[in-house]
């Protein structure tokens, strides 16, 4: 039997105020294989990002443990945690979030740089093989700004594939879309998934999420139910 | 309810409330401490120098007591006038150290109406045969009321006692020109002087508005005196309603004018760029206040009322702190200057402006923003989902070819994205580090000036004496003096220069001296120093060519001394801090004007000249004069000339570093606010680049790495503005504070520039480690969620 790549055990998210406290994540469990393709689905306001952000330690549990490659990343100070996740984890947004004051190039380069696991004589030769698998390769010197939102959305994810992570996950990235943009965005993770990475990807787009190997419906914080389509 | 939404969206991002407040209450801190210490200082030294009601003309005379002062009081042209003698004397201020006494015989003290003085302690009228001591000499003396201080009168030492201290604010400071000014009544005067009373005539006049009034109006007198057999011998016209010190004052005026316009600069290019932050946070919503039925006046009624609050709060920090800082300032002065301060409150119209000034100014710098920020259309406003697209984006391609990481371009495109802004910033820095600079390049000049006087006057005592008697007598009392190594006898008195082109009847001191003395080694400008020859040759100071116009090198002059002229050929120019001086050889100055070889100046070389040895030589000095007939004018050692120059350049010294180094902790307050909102602006980018991996302390290097990049910038353009600034500033500061003819060369400071350095290196990396310290601090999750 495989080992989950990413294993959450009672996960629970609570927003606390003066006011109130809000409940995003209820002792929620999820185990996901390596190689797999997910999507998350639920409604606005389900606990999709918050659960995205446990995967990716942005935000931390009110209780539970969250374990990727056998790592309680709980267990990591914020320096660690960002090394860990740069190293390990690919995110890419709705809004793309492309650094504005440098080149396509220099942002997937930005990546290496942080994280420093690529050697940097291989850098330059892997953001033209990571632009070359998105299609943007001809864009590779120019400003997020003189690129449109598909290809912006391209290069986020040429930016998270940039550490050569296991994981891959996307918050709602064709949101931001027209379908046949969407859709061409989806067929490069599909083709992630495809060569081993695990792509997971929150969405509320119930079509799009057919293409998905395992759908996980969250509804009020709760895994409503988990399909796998194959 | 749209102003609850106001009150709300000030607490929403306290930081940012904070930082707009903190922007205003600098800006309205710094206007209003320049307006607060300018309102009292102007009123209050013109206040102090009028209200003692200052004579406007001064005749000397010998017949004075012919004069029926009644009759001419009453003349139209006069509006009050007062017998009141003076001459100068020298007085022990401690065992052995004499410094000029200014002594004023009084005609009556219950009656003075003209240079009144005021009673501070002890009598208010001095009884027969004691002194009033003008309150400033206090501080450079042991004197006070009851004590009974030596005076020197000419040959004879007297003992006086002080009946009481009274205060003179007509009068240069004491402290500053070494000077103790004491008031007696005419007996008393004339016992102790020796001299007839009634020579002086001290005149208040009608209808004068100018010098160029007083000195018409003195002409009128003047022969109208003559002609009663009155004979004038001299008339003096002070600065018209100017006190002595006025020069000193204007240039603190001018430079906490300076810094107050700078910090007001600062101020509101921090709340306009604060402001623009804001509505850019904002768009979102005025796009939803818009889409519910708000117009564009509504939305920016809410926007108008934010910063009103804003203002206000800044105004209840920033006017106290003001009228505290504008009052500390203006007693410093006073205190420096010898004045009072009566401005014990300030009207309410001060307070009224100032309040007014922080409310209205933050509207009126951040107007245009708040009209573009509201003006906005809802489609446009509802599609805004962040604002890190909102930036110019350019590639600065030269970037490309250098190797840098790529953190190290982020740095420099990140500093380089709000073109703006950064231009504002470095400006203000390097406004900053300019001043600063310039403030210790200026310190240089002065300084340099006087080394310069220590090098060119290689002599360590100096004895004035106020007639010219013969070598052998004046040297008689100083044949016991240990540490002397050599003894020069120089001559000199007042002569003036006429030439085929100009006629002056302007005078200048003459100098006759050895024209191979080692002990006068002046800087010569242009030509070359005196030397022995058959013709009689001149070397003119600076302060002297332009007092004759700046004849031409090479021509004949004519020299008046007394009666006799004799034609002198200028072979020289020199540069010196004095007055106007006209130097010539002793010998050929003995053969044409001197045939008796008289001496009225005695110069000393100290053996050992370290200050100790040199102030006890001058002790020793001063002790065979005491035993002596000698007219001493003065006895002055090189040091405490220096040390006079000094105190009086010292006031402006000290403000010049500290209020430009207040100019550079401005700057860096403006430089980590600017840093704040770029930070804040790119909180969510913050969250990406965590999210891609970076950690915070890499985030922290990059905006420290960003901080140090516009400290750089700063350093590089404040260095090249200080550059012209500090020629001007030399040219500027020599004749505010030196005279028009004063000479003050710009210098370059190299500790100055090192310090400089390094503050604003230091500053940069405080204004960028405190921001950046707050950024790393966002949890990665909130970063990306922010608005």
């Amino acid at each position: 039997m495989n080992h989950p790549i990413l294993s959450l055990q009672g996960i629970t998210k609570e927003f606390r105020s003066k006011e109130r406290t809000f409940t995003a994540l209820k002792n929620v469990s999820l185990s996901v294989e390596k190689g797999e393709y997910l999507a998350i689905t639920g409604k606005s306001g389900s606990g999709k990002s918050t659960l995205l952000n446990m995967i990716t330690g942005i935000d931390h549990p009110t209780n539970g443990t969250v374990q990727v490659n056998g790592i309680a990343i709980g267990g990591l100070n914020e320096s660690k945690l960002a090394k860990w996740r740069g190293q390990n984890i690919g995110i890419v947004f709705q809004f793309f979030q492309l650094i504005p004051t440098l080149t396509i190039r220099e942002n997937v380069l930005l990546a290496m740089e942080f994280v420093d696991v690529i050697p940097k004589a291989n850098r330059s030769k892997r953001v033209n093989e990571l632009l070359e698998l998105v299609g943007i390769a001809s864009h590779a010197n120019k400003m997020p700004s003189a690129l449109s939102g598909g290809e912006q959305q391209r290069a986020a994810i040429a930016r998270a594939l940039a550490n050569n992570p296991e994981i891959i996950v996307a918050d709602e990235p064709t949101g931001n879309l027209d379908s046949k943009t969407a859709d061409s965005i989806n067929s490069i993770f599909s083709s992630l998934a495809h060569s081993g990475k695990t792509v997971i990807v929150v969405t509320h787009e119930k079509n799009s999420a057919l293409k998905y190997k395992r759908i996980v419906n969250l509804l009020d914080g709760e895994i409503e139910n988990q399909n796998p389509l194959n | 309810m749209k102003f609850k939404k106001t009150f709300s969206d000030l607490l929403v991002n306290p930081k940012r409330t904070f930082l707009v407040v903190f922007a205003l209450i600098l800006g309205i801190w710094g206007v209003g401490t320049v307006f607060v210490s300018n309102f009292i200082l102007t009123k209050d030294l013109n206040t102090n120098y009028q209200r003692t009601r200052p004579a406007q003309v001064i005749f000397h005379s010998a017949k004075f007591d012919e004069l029926n002062l009644q009759q001419f009081i009453d003349l139209p042209e006069v509006e009050t006038a007062e017998l009141r003698d003076f001459s100068l004397h020298r007085i022990e201020v401690y065992p052995n150290v004499w410094i000029p006494l200014w002594l004023f015989g009084v005609e009556d003290f219950e009656k003075i109406n003209v240079a009144q003085v005021f009673q501070e302690t002890g009598n208010k009228i001095p009884e027969a045969g004691t002194l009033l001591v003008e309150r400033d000499g206090k501080k450079v003396s042991n004197i006070d009321t009851g004590k009974e201080p030596r005076i020197r009168v000419g040959g004879k030492i007297l003992t006086v006692k002080v009946s009481g201290i009274c205060f003179d604010p007509a009068q240069a400071p004491a402290t500053q020109d070494a000077f103790i000014y004491a008031y007696t009544d005419m007996k008393t005067y004339s016992q102790i002087t020796g001299l007839p009373n009634n020579q002086r005539l001290i005149v208040r006049l009608n209808n004068v508005h100018n010098e160029a009034d007083v000195k018409k109006i003195s002409d009128i007198l003047a022969n109208e005196l003559d002609a009663k057999g009155i004979t004038i011998s001299s008339v003096e016209i002070p600065r018209f309603n100017e006190h002595p010190h006025q020069w000193q004052l204007n240039t603190l005026l001018f430079l906490i004018g300076t810094i107050g316009l700078l910090a007001f600069i600062m101020g509101a290019v921090l709340v306009s760029q604060l402001m623009k932050s804001v509505m850019a946070s904002q768009v979102r919503q005025i796009g939803i206040l818009k889409a519910i039925g708000g117009t564009q006046r509504q939305v920016f009624q809410i926007y108008v009322a934010m910063l009103v609050l804003m203002g206000l709060s800044a105004g209840v920090v920033a006017v106290p702190l003001s009228v505290a800082s504008g009052n500390a300032f203006s007693y410093f002065v006073a205190g420096k200057l010898n004045f009072n301060i009566l401005t014990t409150t300030l009207p309410h119209s001060v307070y009224a402006g100032l309040m007014a000034a922080s409310v209205l100014l933050p509207i009126l710098l951040s107007f245009s923003i708040l009209l573009k920020g509201t003006r906005i259309s809802v489609k446009e406003a509802l599609s805004d989902y962040g604002i890190s697209q909102n930036v110019a984006q350019r590639e600065f391609g030269f970037l490309k070819k250098l190797s840098l990481s790529n953190s190290l371009i982020l740095a420099i495109r990140n500093s380089l994205r709000n073109s703006k802004r950064l231009t504002i910033t470095i400006l203000a820095m390097a406004l900053g580090v300019a001043i600063f600079s310039t403030g210790f390049n200026v310190r240089q000049s002065l300084w340099n000036l006087l080394s310069g006087l220590k090098n060119e006057m290689r002599y360590d005592v100096q004895v004035a004496l106020n007639n010219p008697i013969s070598k052998e007598d004046a040297m008689q009392w100083f044949k016991s003096l240990d540490n002397v190594k050599e003894v020069e006898t120089w001559v000199g008195g007042r002569g003036e220069i006429q030439s085929k082109v100009i006629s002056t009847d302007k005078g200048a001191g003459i100098i006759a001296l050895p024209c191979d003395t080692k002990l006068l080694q002046l800087r010569i400008n242009k030509g070359r120093w005196i030397s022995k020859s058959a013709d009689f040759k001149v070397v003119l100071n600076q302060q002297a060519m332009a007092v004759y116009k700046n004849p031409a090198l090479g021509s004949t002059l004519t020299l008046t001394v007394g009666n006799k002229n004799v034609n002198a050929k200028l072979v020289g120019v020199t540069e010196q801090f004095e007055r106007a001086k006209i130097y010539v050889d002793l010998e050929q100055f003995d053969a044409i004007f001197n045939p008796d070889h008289l001496v009225n100046t005695l110069i000393f070389v100290a053996r050992e000249n370290d200050y100790s040895k040199v102030i006890e030589l001058k002790k020793e000095i001063e002790k065979s004069i005491s035993k002596s007939d000698l007219h001493v004018l003065y006895v002055m050692s090189q040091a405490e000339r220096v040390k006079i120059i000094y105190d009086h350049l010292n006031i402006i010294l000290t403000s010049i570093v500290l209020l430009s180094f207040l100019v550079l902790v401005v700057s860096a307050i403006g430089m980590a606010s600017a840093t704040g909102i770029n930070i804040m602006e790119r909180t969510r980018e913050i969250g990406v680049m965590r999210a891609i991996g970076a950690t915070p302390k890499k985030i922290y290097s990059l905006f420290v790495m960003e901080g140090m990049i516009t400290s750089w910038l700063s350093i590089v353009f404040g260095l090249l503005i200080s550059w012209p600034l500090s020629k001007l500033a030399a040219v500027f500061f020599g004749n505010l504070m030196l005279g028009k003819e004063a000479i003050l060369q710009s210098a370059f400071s190299l500790s100055g520039f090192l310090i400089t350095f390094a503050v604003t290196i230091l500053f940069g990396w405080m204004a960028s480690r405190i921001p950046a310290k707050s950024a790393i601090d966002v949890p990665t999750h909130k970063a990306l969620s922010y608005e």
